[in-house]
């Protein structure tokens, strides 16, 4: 039997897992021994990747390379992508003519969305075969229940992309209780409350006797820890800041960093220090932070996970008082304020006994061996979280599949021409609750060839399939021949099957960097965009520079220079070091002044 | 006499059955299957809730892609088209109102046809309803919060209202059906049934309604 592993393919952090005969385990990196992989993926200029922590670090200098919680724009077009992310990277601009699907900007090439996730995908492959031994192929990866069409193909093509089988996508808080091995209860009803870095998923299910019956789900795909960031990052740090440094991605992602920090602090303590240093930028800011400070800032975000867990529990036909469990999951149910929320609408005290960063794996390893049929003992029925439709006249949409149906589900639906000799109907499939199809996310396109009959005639029956997956599949059968009509499916927001194998074929060349010339690269990098900015600073402000700070700052230039030529990492990295705090004074001085300036500059247009 | 087919594996001929009785393979259901037949039951809207459950739950345990993913690919195509079917058929039979319908259209009767007027004692409730939808509307764009805040106390109560009447009905199509099930000649029970079944379905589109407009407070 060949194994199959589980993934977690997380906005924040990514884990692999798989069972032994000591029950499920989350892999642990070789070398660093690490778990979590944090879901960053850097770009060098010489066609290299570099994922994980590494890449972390490099987003401080490279922030317009380094994409984090790439997640969050799997299966978007460019109109869904936010000014603040507009800010945060670059992307290509919309071509119009095809379909907008997001495509970051990276030097000189474009890069998708699965691009990216499958090189985390691939990262983690590389843990699981180093550790176990074995080639791994086959995965169950998953993703956010909330996640509609679009984003599932995403992931499944991201999968594709690393040359793995996805055998199953599976939904997180689905995957979080079969961890739980809730299962050793006869009957009960349950509630997953899963709230990670960038997305927010409720679940409802029915357990009978190793069946878990999910009986709705509800969620935001964009509510997540990021958003808690950057709200206590504008509240408390950019107000101080001047207008262009609020824009400022180098800025921005510093200050994202800091307040994280200082988030996961106060998870544990009352009090911490909110600290913003970047150097390049003449930014120093310090300031003390309560964690009740801070809980009066969040509380709105936490507040609004509240609205879909009532959605979820009406969807099911169910009171707060008839869920007897309530499972946390998510880095984010690690803030005190989310226990209490949670706490106080179900009237329950949450469980939390297995780690919430590992618990998603742990179930994705859980569902990948019954599905490798190892076990018999347990069967997931998932449901599919948005109701799915085609447009009709006047822009309505029809429903054809109701969400919170139990997948799979089909649906068959007759269609027939309006006009003599029609040669072909057009559908256009939609996901959501809106009654108009504006409101709507569009799924797909795609026509139906007809042969030419007068109207009415022609009979095409169209089936729509959602898949285990959650994936619709549609295909069509003239009913007058009973034979199956091929459907050039058209994704709104996706890659098409060429595009998929294109890349596929190209990601070849796309390399991962091995560590030490990871590292060298990385610490050249960062020194040369520190040498860069001491450079352009000493032309421009040379007004502002003491005695003899020159030529001391010069010798340090020099040295990080010679180092740079060389292949010693660590020393490249001290004397970018050095080098900085240096050339700290005399960078406060410029920004000193021109605060000043700024001031000066709204006085006179106070006047 | 019921049709015969024939096995995918092993060419057997038996009449439609999950599994092949020759070589136990898992089989396609036929695409005009019933769903009582689905659920080994008689075509009868009078069913245990109970019953139809634990059915469901042993046919997936059954049929479910998650326990065939090993096999060829005609069963896995045979167990998502059949888990398909069954969880269509139990969405159906599980809920008395779908399962009355559905029942109606398998003896060739339409709700629709003469039940398409609002039945009587239904229409001042949904002009009452429509109206303060309306008022919704109007509120959304003009209204103070207070205004506001009274609308959706107002609605609240429309919403139970609807709910206690549906709950009302519901009893009453359970008489109905077990009253069916006795009767010799049911045909002048039929109307009587429909009316119940027609109504219900007005209720559910405007709770539905109701519902819609509560959601944007
Ligand atoms: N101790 C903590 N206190 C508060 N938030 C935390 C803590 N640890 C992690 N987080 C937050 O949890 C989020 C990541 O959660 P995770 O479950 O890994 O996310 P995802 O599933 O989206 O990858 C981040 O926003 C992170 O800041
Ligand atoms: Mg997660
Ligand atoms: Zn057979």
């Amino acid at each position: 039997m060949e194994r199959i592993v589980g993934i977690d393919l997380g906005t924040t952090n990514s884990l692999i897992a798989y069972v032994d005969d000591a029950g499920p385990q989350v892999i642990a990196d070789n070398e660093t021994g690490q778990k979590t992989l944090p879901s960053i993926v850097s770009f060098l200029p010489n066609d290299r990747v570099v994922v994980g922590r590494e890449a972390g670090e490099l987003a401080r200098t490279q922030p317009l390379s380094t994409i984090r919680s790439v997640k969050r724009f799997m299966g978007l077009g460019m109109e869904h992508v936010s000014a603040e992310d507009r800010q945060r990277y670059r992307f290509v601009d919309d071509q119009g003519d095809t379909s907008s699907l997001v495509r970051f900007a990276i030097h000189d090439r474009q890069v998708t969305p699965p691009e990216v996730s499958a090189v985390i995908l691939r990262a983690l492959r590389d843990r699981a075969e180093a550790a176990l031994q074995e080639e791994v192929r086959k995965v169950v990866i998953t993703v956010p229940a909330y996640f509609n069409d679009s984003q599932r193909q995403a992931t499944k093509d991201a999968g594709k992309l690393a040359g793995l089988e996805v055998i199953r996508l599976l939904n997180e808080p689905t995957a979080a209780s079969l961890a739980y091995g809730l299962n050793t209860k006869e009957e009960g009803l349950i509630a997953v409350y899963d709230f990670g870095g960038g997305t927010f998923d409720v679940s409802i299910l029915r357990l009978h006797t190793g069946i878990f019956e999910v009986l709705s789900t509800n969620g935001n795909t964009r509510l997540g820890g990021d958003d808690i960031d950057q709200s206590i990052a504008e509240r408390f740090l950019l107000t101080e800041l001047a207008e262009e440094l609020r824009h400022d991605p180098q800025v921005l992602n510093s200050a994202l960093r800091a307040t994280e920090k200082a988030k996961q602090v106060l998870s544990d303590q009352d009090e911490t220090v909110l600290n913003l240093a970047v150097p390049d930028k003449g930014v120093q800011l310090s300031r003390r932070l309560s964690r009740h400070e801070m809980e009066a800032a969040v509380d709105e975000i936490v507040a609004r996970t509240l609205e879909p867990c009532r959605q979820a529990l009406k969807d099911a036909g169910l009171e707060t008082q008839d869920i007897e469990e309530v499972v946390l999951v998510g880095g984010s149910t690690r803030m005190p304020l989310v226990r209490q929320r949670v706490g106080e609408f179900f009237g329950r005290t949450p469980l939390t006994d297995i780690d919430p960063d590992e618990v998603v794996a742990l179930g994705a390893a859980v569902q990948a061996d019954t599905l490798s049929g190892r076990r018999r003992d347990m069967l997931l029925l998932d449901v599919v979280p948005l109701s799915l439709g085609i447009e009709t006249m006047g822009g309505v949409m029809s429903h054809l599949i109701e969400r919170n149906t139990t997948i799979p589900a089909s649906v068959k639906e007759m269609f027939t021409t309006a006009v003599d000799d029609q040669t072909a109907v057009a559908v256009h499939v939609l996901q959501g609750e809106r009654e108009l199809v504006q409101d709507c996310r569009s799924l797909a396109r795609f026509s139906i060839p007809i042969e030419p009959k007068p109207a009415g005639v022609p009979r095409v029956e169209v089936t729509f399939m959602i898949d285990a997956n959650g994936i619709l599949n549609v295909s069509a059968t003239d009913l007058r021949t009973g034979l199956e009509r091929s459907l050039e499916v058209k994704p709104s927001y996706g890659l098409t099957d060429e595009e998929v194998e294109r890349l596929l074929e190209e990601s070849i060349d796309f390399a991962e960097e091995d560590i030490e010339q990871r590292l060298l690269i990385e610490a050249r990098t960062e020194a040369d965009t520190v040498l860069h900015a001491a450079d352009k600073a000493l032309r421009q402000n040379a007004a502002f520079l003491q005695e003899g700070e020159e030529e001391q700052i010069d010798q340090v230039v020099q040295k990080v220079r010679e180092a740079c030529a060389g292949e010693d990492y660590d020393l490249i990295r001290d004397l970018t070091e050095e080098l900085s705090q240096v050339t700290t004074p005399f960078a406060q001085r410029i920004m000193d002044s021109s605060i000043q300036e700024a001031l000066g500059e709204k006085q006179l247009s106070d006047l | 006499m019921p049709t015969v087919v024939r096995c995918w594996r092993c060419q057997d001929e038996h009449i439609p059955q999950v599994f092949c009785p020759a070589c136990e393979a898992l089989q396609p259901l036929p695409p005009d299957i019933d769903y009582f037949t689905v659920f080994g039951l008689a075509r009868d809207p009078v069913l245990d809730e109970q019953a139809l459950a634990n059915t469901y739950y042993d046919l997936s345990r059954q049929l479910h892609p998650d326990l065939h993913q090993t096999g060829t690919a005609e069963e896995q195509e045979a167990s998502l088209q059949n888990t398909a079917v069954l969880n269509r058929a139990y969405r159906t039979l599980r809920d008395p109102v779908q399962r009355g319908q559905y029942w109606l259209e398998l003896n060739g009767e339409q709700l629709g046809k003469e039940n398409n007027k609002v039945p009587p004692d239904l229409a001042l409730l949904v002009f009452e309803v429509q109206e303060q939808l309306a008022a919704v509307r109007e509120a959304q764009s003009a209204g103070t919060d207070d205004a506001r805040a009274g609308l959706k106390s107002e609605l609240t109560q429309v919403w139970d209202d609807l709910d206690d009447r549906m709950q009302g009905l519901q009893q009453k199509l359970a008489a109905n059906f077990s009253k069916w099930r006795q009767a010799d000649d049911a045909s002048d029970l039929l109307s009587g049934l429909k009316r119940v079944l027609s109504e219900m379905a007005y209720l559910r589109t405007l709770t539905r309604d109701v519902e819609k407009a509560l959601s944007i407070f």
